[in-house]
């Protein structure tokens, strides 16, 4: 058992890690979430140029056909430094694109990305948040070899700036049921597709898409209904990866500002952090990082190994939701009025690790099923 | 990363059946489902580490030179794997992993060739004499005295929280030699080669749970021989320091946390829940068990990040995190198990709890384990230095100074 990152993965992680400490303090990223949602078009170019677009796309895709292991190396890495760009958010749509039958425009679409382009939306979430993929309900009908998309779906992370949606529909049966569900690829300005768009609390540009007899020619659909759920399984079940890792990150940052806070911080003529309330609610953080970010290496350890079910992925996401509300909200707290403010990071990582645990499904959802069957 | 996985490991698995297979007796898994602590029926359970070390693996991970079974990580998996769907018994630790890796650490050749065959095979047992009436979690006060007399020391005081002190004929423990400096730094390590030594007296401890788990152990004017000293004499306390990374962090809680998870489910799917269905189907309570499950996951990964070289295995706050981590999840655990046996926990079933009774439980096996296993369990938050000194700790560690 080895549950260590490669050199080349360390490598990865120490070159990202120093471009964005140069490039990227938390006054710069204030700068650019405020004026353009969190996407910096020349950051966003530096990465493409690490790499960090194709890392897990299949080589004949034009991706370095990286492993889950590299995707949960680097996004770690972006969640410590509170990274905006829609990296992750574009995951899953250019996974499905990858490993769903793209055509022509997809394939393009997909090339593009690769090599620092638009990103690829992923136009999949409903309602308060799809706890798992069978739950789609949005209606897609065949017409001739089209299909047609009415319907809504909400929080789409960069799809303002996406040349491209990745729309997850159904076609026949009612949520829950794990066939009839399809994939396809619409382009953003596509007639009948309108956006709604807004800043999310965490430094992003979310928008709820409404679909209003969208035409899909069948070269642009992914996967048809026997192969839809498999598909967006295939797609988030790296994406869900990524996204642990990156909240397991913001984690051990606010673990390290707090302790550097308490330190620092003197009341009553001595630091805080001497306080044993105070000290025990850090030990407290720290271990609720360690436990997520266990939780996180060796999950990913098994996906690497092709032993990962979806309960286990299902009991990691809501296991590293709730420990970083734990700790986001004990970061607030130690750091006490000022921890309250938009100018200090710690709030902005609160925030991440909220929007985290609210995507794919809330960890109550998760939780109660993973007690509901073992 | 790498997990080892397919055919030699599923070759070694079927050895590890057809072994279990051939050995495991009914009293052993009796043991086992009436284990109402971490400490099982003593003599089911040194009975199964006799027949483990006749085959090699009842310390696994020993140096192998010490009767190590030199398994990778995945095989020792399996091997607790096996022995948890048997229900089969917990070894004790005393033994296996506290005075045998603390004699291999920094025992004498004379020591190492005297005590670790008889350690491994079971055929003695050792307990541990730290904690003293008015040293609990500030050991370093201990008081017990060891005076010396030509070759000899001669011990007078008391022990107390000696677990299983009354099925034990060996002794390891720490006593004061000096009062000069501070008060670390006049502590002794000795061996007790027997428990019947004259002006030593054992007295038992009944718990919450019914039972003499611990015991008080009194010394007066006890003869040991210097020999029987491991390290240097005052020097005890950075000895017993490096047992405690042992007994903090040494083994891993997943395998039996599982297993009481999965009677815990078994039995809400059979426990009417007072409002005409069963407590499994109750959403809250899923919700729960859920968050339950979760943890147990946590803090078995916890142990194998380290195990397998992460970071946890470099971080000095790991023993303290996982002694918190795994004693609070086993608490966690045992208040939703008195929660589902309710009414039935009520009943004190001390007979039917003996290994071998007459007398079946009153309504079934888990309802019978889970109040004694729920108060006992009290006892991990408060054992091995509480759970308030381990935050310390680790806020020492996270903490700049």
């Amino acid at each position: 058992m080895d549950l260590t990152f490669t050199d080349e993965q360390v490598m990865l992680r120490d070159s990202l890690g120093k471009y964005l400490e140069r490039n990227y303090d938390f006054e710069t990223r204030r700068a650019v979430v405020a004026a353009s949602g969190g996407h910096d078009p020349k950051i966003w170019a530096d990465l493409a140029e690490m790499g960090l677009m194709a890392l897990t796309l299949p080589e004949d895709r034009g991706g370095l056909g990286g492993s889950v292991v590299d995707l949960v190396a680097v996004a770690e890495v972006m969640g410590a430094k509170l990274l905006a760009e829609p990296w992750l958010p574009a995951l899953p749509g250019a996974l499905a694109l990858a490993h769903g039958g793209a055509g022509e425009g997809g394939a393009a679409a997909l090339a593009a990305f690769a090599e620092g382009g638009a990103p690829i939306a992923f136009a999949h979430e409903e309602g308060r948040a799809l706890a798992e993929p069978a739950r789609v309900a949005m209606t897609a009908t065949r017409k001739g070899g089209e299909l047609i998309l009415s319907g809504a779906k909400r929080y789409v992370v960069a799809a303002e700036i996406a040349t491209h949606l990745v729309v997850s529909a159904r076609v026949s049966g009612a949520p829950g049921a794990r066939a009839g569900i399809v994939v396809a690829l619409v382009a953003r300005d596509a007639p009948g597709v309108t956006l709604d768009a807004y800043d999310t609390v965490d430094g992003r540009r979310g928008a709820n898409i409404r679909f209003e007899a969208v035409r899909v020619p069948a070269a642009d659909v992914l996967a048809d209904e026997d192969a839809g759920c498999d598909l967006l399984n295939a797609a988030l079940a790296p994406t869900v990866l990524a996204l642990c890792a990156d909240a397991v990150g913001a984690m051990g940052a606010l673990v390290k500002i707090t302790a550097r806070y308490a330190a620092d911080r003197k009341q009553f003529g001595v630091p805080i952090g001497s306080f044993q309330a105070l000290r025990h609610r850090i030990a407290d953080m720290a271990m609720a990082h360690q436990k997520a970010r266990s939780t996180l290496i060796v999950t990913t350890a098994m996906a690497e190994a092709g032993a990962c079910a979806p309960r286990d992925l299902r009991l990691l996401k809501a296991q590293v939701g709730r420990m970083g509300r734990e700790v986001g909200e004990s970061a607030v707290q130690v750091h006490g009025g000022v921890g309250m403010t938009d100018e200090l990071s710690v709030g902005h990582y609160f925030k991440r690790l909220l929007a985290m645990d609210a995507i794919y499904g809330a960890g109550r959802l998760h939780f109660r099923a993973i007690g509901a069957a073992a | 990363m790498n997990l080892e996985m397919g055919e030699a490991l599923e070759a070694f698995r079927a050895e590890v059946i057809a072994f279990l297979d051939a050995n495991v007796t009914p009293d052993l898994v009796e043991a086992g489902a009436k284990t109402t602590s971490v400490f099982a029926p003593f003599e089911q359970a040194m009975r199964w580490q006799g027949i483990l070390a006749a085959r090699g693996w009842a310390a696994p991970n020993w140096p192998v030179e010490h009767g190590g079974a030199g398994w990778s990580a995945e095989q020792a998996d399996v091997f607790a794997q096996e022995c948890e769907r048997r229900g089969l018994p917990p070894l004790l630790p005393h033994n296996l992993k506290m005075i045998g890796p603390l004699l291999i650490d920094l025992g004498t050749p004379e020591q190492k060739a005297k005590y670790l065959p008889g350690i491994l095979s079971g055929e003695d047992f050792w307990c541990q004499g730290y904690s003293e009436p008015n040293s609990g979690s500030d050991l370093a006060s201990l008081r017990c005295m060891a005076v010396s007399d030509g070759d000899d020391y001669l011990i007078t005081g008391q022990k107390i929280w000696t677990t299983y002190a009354h099925h034990a004929n060996r002794m390891f423990l720490l006593v004061r030699t000096s009062t000069e400096g501070k008060k670390q730094q006049g502590i002794t390590f000795l061996l007790l080669d027997s428990m019947d030594l004259p002006g030593l007296t054992v007295k038992k401890t009944i718990g919450l749970d019914g039972f003499p788990e611990q015991c008080e152990v009194f010394f007066d004017a006890v003869r040991v021989p210097k020999a029987n000293r491991v390290g240097a004499e005052n020097d005890g306390w950075s000895v017993a320091k490096h047992l405690l990374k042992y007994e903090r962090g040494g083994g891993s809680p997943g395998p039996a946390l599982r297993r009481r998870l999965a009677a815990l489910r078994e039995a809400a799917a059979r426990a009417d829940d007072g409002m005409g269905g069963v407590i499994a189907d109750d959403p809250a309570f899923q919700e729960r068990l859920g968050m339950l499950e979760a943890d147990v996951i946590s803090v078995d990964y916890h142990f194998r990040h380290a195990r397998g070289g992460g970071e946890p295995a470099h971080d000095p706050a790991y023993p303290s995190m996982m002694k918190t981590l795994s004693s609070e999840t086993s608490q966690a655990l045992s208040a939703m198990m008195i929660e589902v046996a309710g009414l039935e926990g009520l009943p004190r079933q001390l007979d039917a709890l003996a290994v071998g009774a007459n007398s079946g439980p009153l309504s079934d096996g888990f309802d019978m384990v889970a109040m004694p296993y729920y108060l006992n369990t009290r006892a991990a938050s408060i054992y091995a230095g509480s759970n308030e000194i381990q935050r310390d700790l680790i806020a020492r560690i996270v903490i700049p100074a």
